[in-house]
């Protein structure tokens, strides 16, 4: 209960900016790790504008192909090889190894 | 479930890379393979059979790029305070001049590649904000008309046709993140992006930038031929590649000196400053196991870059390698 309060505390200083040492102190809280990120997510939910310039020049890196954002899950998704790329904190995550599978068979080349 | 999947996702990109990138492999080897411990290596299966080095030492190639993401990861939050006092300030000179050299024009789209907190993106920003001005003023004071840049003339560049833009993109989240909260201090909204990815295969489509540069990145790269190609492909025709890096001093009395420094200084201040010494320690010996100026500069051309030049900046501590995709 202690450490919800100090994290929250501790979480709104980070969202002020002062970065350095109180994110390494969020970091140790595990508790306190889950309510910074669903801090940064209400407000990366405002700004879908954000996502969508990027998708002029922004492709799967495997397939080099477009991608289509889903609101949703707040992710870039890759249709033709059933990826998706998440979004974190308004940063689009473009590594392959981070994406995350659609279709659960095995994927065919 | 979720790492059963990350295995899947990977088999599928080293399947998918095999057939694109396979002919790649072929024809960077036979230029890349200089370089290498054992050229027979280099037509093997799979990256993690290939080694490569991490520092002094010896490891995989999929190793090494777990590795140099934990060292990011864990430096993050000082990386800009290190930078000063390990160069006694003197990076934000390189890193000018970069700038200088490049001389970007306004509506010019930059890629900034291992941009990390975004050093050379804002300076790019504030450059063509100040031509922009200095044009503005030009055509205020010439008592003719105005020229075509007119008509769209706000001082938001996100109306007009061509706004500069720059795209930040590196391997670390942890370093966007610490760029981005940087951008959202400064006030810098519009014309500012940050991609997570990687720099041997960018997540842009071919002939998208004007500039690509990466400032300090390169010798963190596993496939330093593969980045090059990729840098090849999303630049325009007529784009410029730019790279600035750490490399060999030309004169021996200030190598000795500067070895010294590296060796004895650097690990120390990156202990007490930022609690590391393992990741200034691989530092310092990936700044030695990098090419030299010529060798780098025949890996640029072998690639396809035309017109690649460089200059020593500090005695050769670092250099700034130039070559344009024409």
């Amino acid at each position: 209960m202690f450490r919800n309060v100090v994290s929250r505390l501790v979480t709104e200083s980070v969202g002020v900016g002062r970065q350095v040492k109180h994110s390494e102190v969020v970091k140790s809280l595990t508790a306190g790790r889950a309510s910074a990120r669903s801090f940064t997510e209400a407000t990366d939910e405002a700004q879908p504008p954000f996502d969508s310039s990027l998708l002029d020049f922004l492709v799967c890196p495997l397939s080099k192909k477009p991608l289509r954002y889903d609101a949703k899950t707040n992710e870039l998704i890759n249709e033709e090889l059933g990826i998706a790329y998440p979004i974190v904190d308004g940063i689009p995550n473009m590594i392959p190894q981070d994406a995350r599978l659609i279709k659960k068979d095995e994927p065919e080349q | 479930m979720a790492a059963s999947m990350n295995l899947s996702v990977h088999r599928l990109a080293v399947l998918s890379q095999r057939t694109v990138i396979s002919t790649f492999l072929n024809v960077s080897c036979r230029s890349g393979c200089r370089w290498r411990t054992s050229p027979g290596r280099c037509f093997s299966e799979g990256v993690e059979d290939r080694s490569t080095h991490f520092g002094f030492e010896t490891v995989s190639e999929a190793e090494k790029a777990k590795r140099v993401y934990k060292v990011f990861e864990n430096v993050a939050q000082k990386y800009d305070v290190m930078n000063d006092a390990m160069s006694l300030g003197i990076h934000r000179l390189w890193k000018d001049i970069l700038l200088h050299a490049m001389h970007p024009q306004p509506g010019a789209r930059l890629l900034d590649v291992a941009g990390g907190t975004g050093d050379i993106a804002f300076r790019f920003l504030d450059y063509v904000r100040y031509q922009r001005e200095r044009q503005r003023l030009r055509a205020a004071q010439s008592s003719r008309t105005r020229s075509w840049q007119d008509g769209s003339d706000d001082d938001v560049t996100e109306d007009e046709p061509r706004a500069s833009t720059a795209v930040v993109c590196d391997i670390n989240l942890e370093m966007l993140k610490v760029g981005k909260q940087k951008a959202d201090s400064m006030g810098i909204s519009s014309g500012l992006s940050w991609v997570v990815g990687d720099a041997e295969e960018l997540p842009f489509f071919d002939d998208q930038f004007d500039i690509y540069t990466i400032a300090f990145g390169i010798r963190n790269v596993t496939r330093i031929d593969q980045a090059l190609q990729e840098a090849l492909r999303v630049l325009k025709p007529g784009g410029r590649f730019m790279c600035l890096e750490f490399s060999k001093v030309t004169n021996p009395v200030l190598a000795s000196l500067y070895d010294a420094y590296s060796f004895q200084v650097i690990p120390v201040l990156g202990e007490v400053i930022a609690g590391d010494w393992k990741s200034y320690q691989y530092l310092v010996e990936s700044i030695r196991k990098f090419p030299d100026q010529e060798e780098f500069k025949n890996m640029i051309e072998d690639v396809g870059f035309c017109r690649v030049q460089y200059s020593n900046l500090s005695a050769g501590v670092v250099a700034l390698h130039s070559g344009f995709k024409l």
